[in-house]
Order: structure tokens, then sequence, then C-alpha cells
């Protein structure tokens, strides 16, 4: 477990597991996968996702989780170049009820924080439909630089919408403690969810 | 958890579909489904038949499937693009209602109409079509009430009861898709919903 | 296959895969990878085709072409790198290989037959490529031709130890008026 100030990072398992066959078709995993073509995933689609991140070289899925052990959504990198030291990162809240909140900032801070200072990268690329407006705030106060707009570059619900563009770079980041210490982070104060209920091993639907 | 909610069902995920699924291709729905087709199978053949279709789905298999869930929460069947020609942009669809209760009241219709939405809105394609068996005035009914025009009549193209059965081909493109809400409403789905579902959120 | 003014594309035959041992090796290549200097071997690249061509019947996977003069000299190559289908969204790659073709019109030849192709064959709705801000060549053909700067990553990639940006044009279905129109413009001609 790596620890942060509102939120802790640990391996994408277990109710992460469970809760990700939930997750992985709502909306804010699609907002975040917007290069994918939406469509269901069933639970064997989503365990082969988790086990293709897991030997996945060049990127990863972490989770991240409030104090109390709640979890709360999937830091991804991925792509990585390592002529360039370039990554990919993106997120999502699985858990709605974080969504815009400083624990998902954490988590974004955290993100680029083990990019930057554990896999050594030099430049951070993110990417947000310009109708997420959520993601897009998230990325400015955690330091990314908008660099473009992809304009009418995604077909989404009836139309084609615009990419915004961000890029950090190794140099703009202060470290995550400078970091933290230039915004008041607040913890959101939420009750931990219920447990998931583990479907019984032979065919039950989950209710 | 659910990828396109409608009135009278959802179009949900794949998932734990073994048991509703042995029960559909052994049930009288099957023939329907498959122009004619049918037969016992067994539970290690339907295992097969999940394991390849889960296979193809690796190697840029296009379709796109989902269950059809009731709003009273029963797995009634599923529907989906069996294939998808970005290129040319049209896709081919078909559906399957395995629980026999579901087969009027609009749930075939709810779903097609979400399906179409899916099609045109998120994939940007420009026609869908599909196929049935003459006899099958009720799936005729259907596609026809959400847009699609006969285009072409296969004579004898199947067997079914002894009998060689016509197959029709049906297809609808973009510009007569109205758009499911302006569907909905003609159709009077709010009002099925609520009959037999009770009111609609 | 697309019959061009300077330039035809043709398929990518195994003439085109034996030169590429010369052009990755090359200058050209440190130009279109932003900054790469490879060094590799024909087996090397035999086992890059080969895992390429496990690729070519996805329904996501490019076109790539050949380039070669009207005299029938193989010079490169353009293509559709990355596409994704659902988006209608195309990205486009392209090496000329020798130096003694670049400029000279038979890039921006090649490139204006293959966004043809993207919008009329394969019903694309945006075309996109990359380059860095080292390459005056590319972005000067970019404007010629009517693509739109939509972004510049900064320090995206390292260029004889020095941080380029990188820079991404698009252009849309709707602002594309043609090859013919395009050439027209630009005062593009067969030589001789």
């Amino acid at each position: 477990m790596i620890e942060g100030k509102l939120v802790d990072l640990v391996p994408f398992e277990d109710d992460f597991a469970t809760y990700f066959e939930t997750w992985m078709n709502e909306e804010p995993w699609f907002m975040a996968q917007f290069w994918e073509r939406r469509e269901p995933h069933p639970e064997d689609v989503v365990k082969k996702y988790i086990e293709k991140m897991e030997k996945n070289e060049r990127g990863a899925l972490i989770g991240f989780q409030a104090k109390n052990d709640d979890p709360i959504g999937g830091l991804i990198y991925d792509h990585e170049w390592s002529r360039v030291r370039k990554l990919d990162v993106t997120w999502f809240v699985g858990d709605v009820r974080y969504e815009g909140s400083d624990e998902a900032l954490d988590g974004l801070l955290m993100l680029v924080r083990y990019c930057f200072e554990v896999r050594n990268s030099h430049r951070l690329d993110a990417s947000a439909l310009a109708i997420d407006t959520t993601r897009i705030n998230l990325l400015e106060r955690a330091g990314f630089v908008h660099e473009g707009t992809l304009r009418q570059h995604i077909r989404w619900n009836g139309g084609y919408v615009d990419a915004e563009v961000y890029g950090l770079l190794e140099t703009e980041w202060p470290g995550y403690e400078a970091k933290i210490a230039s915004i008041d982070l607040q913890p959101s104060g939420l009750e931990p969810k219920p447990k998931p209920e583990k479907k019984d091993e032979k065919n039950g639907e989950k209710k | 958890m659910t990828i396109l909610k409608g009135l009278l069902v959802d179009l949900v995920p794949m998932n734990a579909f073994e048991d509703k699924m042995y029960a559909f291709w052994n049930n009288e729905s099957r023939q329907w489904a498959f122009m004619g087709e049918w037969g016992p199978v067994s539970r290690a053949t339907i295992k097969r038949i999940i394991e390849h279709r889960r296979e193809g789905a690796a190697h840029g298999y296009t379709g796109v499937h989902f269950i059809m869930r009731a709003r009273d929460g029963e797995t009634i069947g599923t529907i989906g693009l069996n294939w998808v020609n970005q290129w040319c942009r049209t896709a081919s669809t078909g559906a399957w209602i395995g629980e026999k209760d579901y087969w009027s009241g609009g749930h075939g219709t709810d779903g097609l109409l979400l399906l179409m939405q899916y099609a045109f809105d998120w994939l940007d394609l420009r026609r869908m079509d599909l196929e049935t068996m003459d006899i099958n005035r009720r799936a005729q009914q259907n596609v026809e009430r959400c847009g699609f025009r006969l285009e072409a009549r296969r004579r004898a193209a199947t067997f079914v009861d002894g009998k060689p059965v016509d197959t029709l081909v049906y297809g609808i493109l973009r510009e007569e898709w109205p758009g499911r809400e302006a569907l909905v409403n003609e159709l009077n789905l709010r009002q099925r919903a609520e009959k037999r579902y009770g009111k609609v959120e | 296959m697309l019959q061009g003014l300077l330039v035809d594309l043709v398929p990518y035959g195994q003439v085109y895969r034996d030169l590429e041992h010369t052009w990755r090796n090359h200058e050209a290549s440190f130009w279109s990878s932003g900054g790469d200097r490879p060094i590799v071997t024909h087996a090397e690249l035999r086992t890059h085709f080969e895992r390429r061509a496990e690729y070519q019947n996805r329904p996501d996977a490019g076109v790539t072409f050949g380039v070669q003069t009207k005299d029938g000299t193989p010079i490169g190559f353009f293509s559709i790198n990355w596409l994704v289908p659902h988006h209608r969204l195309a990205m486009l790659g392209a090496r000329i290989g020798d130096p003694a073709y670049w400029g000279g019109g038979y890039g921006t030849d090649a490139l204006t037959l293959l966004v043809d192709y993207a919008f009329d064959w394969m019903d694309i709705h945006k075309v996109w490529l990359g380059t860095t801000d080292a390459n005056a060549r590319v972005q000067r053909q970019m404007e010629k031709v009517g693509f739109v700067l939509e972004a510049r990553n900064r320090d995206e990639s390292l260029m004889d130890g020095v941080w380029v940006d990188g820079l991404l044009y698009g252009i849309l279905r709707d602002q594309w008026p043609g090859r013919a129109a395009v050439i027209e413009r630009i005062g593009l001609k067969a030589h001789r």
C-alpha cells in the first residue's frame, strides 16, 4: 500500500475486482476510456481486462481507496514510451459519490507522483472529452497544461465531440508533498459502502 | 449495472447466462429465433457455444451482444448486432426472446429501439438490417413498427416443420430513423410499460 | 492502385519490405519517428512484418500503401496506421525513404491521394496525424494541404538530445474539398 493524504494506492483485486464488474459498465468508465467502443462488458471480459493489465509491461491498473478502506476507483497509466519516457494517464471514479471530490484529485496526484517519482517519466499525456468538465477540472487542479483541442474527434451519443489534450512535464511537478501543501485537500467524510456481495460459484445472478 | 436503459427492458452485459441459455435453446422459442431449427441441446453443448463466442471476441469479432432484462429483473432473451462493418457503416441485427411470457407487451420493441439508438447514435452507422421468417408475424410487426422496410423475400430459404418457408430481409437507413423518443411516443411504449410494470420512473 | 501526378500508391509488397532495411536504418527514419535512430537487422524486420501480418484481418487493421514514382521507383510508404472504426477516425503515418524525394511534391501527392481514399473509400469522419516541431517540411505541407493544427504536445520527443514538441494536425471530412481542388489550389504538377 502506498499512502497519500486522502487516499491510498492498492492492488486492483478482491473487492475492486468485484466492483469493477459494475464499474466497467457505467458512465465514469466510458468517459475515461472514450477511445474504446462503448459496449457491454460481461464478467469474463472484466476479468480479462484486469489480467491484461497485470501482464502489461508498459502500463498498470491501480486501485485507490479512501482512508477507511472504501474502494473508490482505478488509476491507470499505459503506453509507456521508454525512449522519451512518456506515459498516458487516466483514472475512473467507480463510486460516484466521490466524483469530482478531493479524494479523486488526490488519486490523480498520487498517480502523477507514481509516474514521475517512481517510473521516472519525463512527460504525462492526459485527455478528456470536452463535455467531461469534472475530469478537466481535476486535470487543471493537478497542474496539467491544456495543449490543444482535437476537434470533433470522438463519436458520442449522436454526434461528434471535441477531445481536450493535456500534458504535464517532470519539470512542472513540484513533488507530491509540495503539491498537496499548495492545495487544501479536504476529505469528503463519506460512510464506507457495504461490502460487495460475492456471487455464489454456480452461475447465480447477483441481484 | 446497465448499459442501455429502456421502459420495459434494459440491455445489459451477458453475465451468468448459461442456465437461461440452456432453457431457451431447448424451448419452442428456438425455432423462431433459428429459422425453424430445433432439437434437444445438452449443457455441454451450451458451454461449448459460449466458449466459442468468447474466443471469437478475442479475434477482432465486430458484433456487440446484450441480454434483455425485463423491468421485473428476469433475463428474457438476447439482442445485438451480429456483425458491424464500420466502413460500409452497416450492421446486421438479431434478437431472441426465450421466455414466452415476454413475447408481447412491448419488450421486443423496447429492446430493438434501444439497440437502434445505440447503432445510430453511438456507432454512427447508416444502415441496419435483419432477416426473419415469413411465418414470424410477430417479428415482422415489431420491426415494421420500428421503421424497418421490407427489402427482399428469399423464397424457400429455410425449412420449418417439413415445409420450405420464405425469409424476409428488412432494412432501415439512418435518414428513416426518427429517433427512439419519437417512436416510443408513437407506439405508446410508456403506457404499455406502466400497464405491465406500474409507474415508470 | 491510386494514381497521382508524381507518384502512385501501390500495394506494400516484398520490394518495399526489402527496402525497409535501407530506409529504417537511415536518416529518413529519424524524421518519421520523431527522433529515433533505429539500428535493425533484416531478421528483426522479418519478425516485425510477420507480427504485423497477424493483425491484417482485424476490422481495425490499418492500410499501408507503397509509394512509387511514375517510372516505378519505390520511394517509401504512406499508411493509415491507427484506425478507430467506431469513431471513424484514421491516423496517418508516412516515410519517404530517400532524401532525393523529399520536397518536390512527392509526399504531398501521396498525402492527398491517401486523404481522398480515407474519406471516399473508408467513409472516415476525420483524418489526423502527428509530427514534431523540428519538422519544418511537414508543417509547411500541412498548411498547404489544409490540415488544422489542433494540439502542441510539449517536450513529447527527443531529437538528438533536444526535447521537441509534438504537433497534432487534423482535418474533418466536411472541410476537405477533395484532392482535385487541393492540388489545383497548390499548383501541383506532373514533372516533364
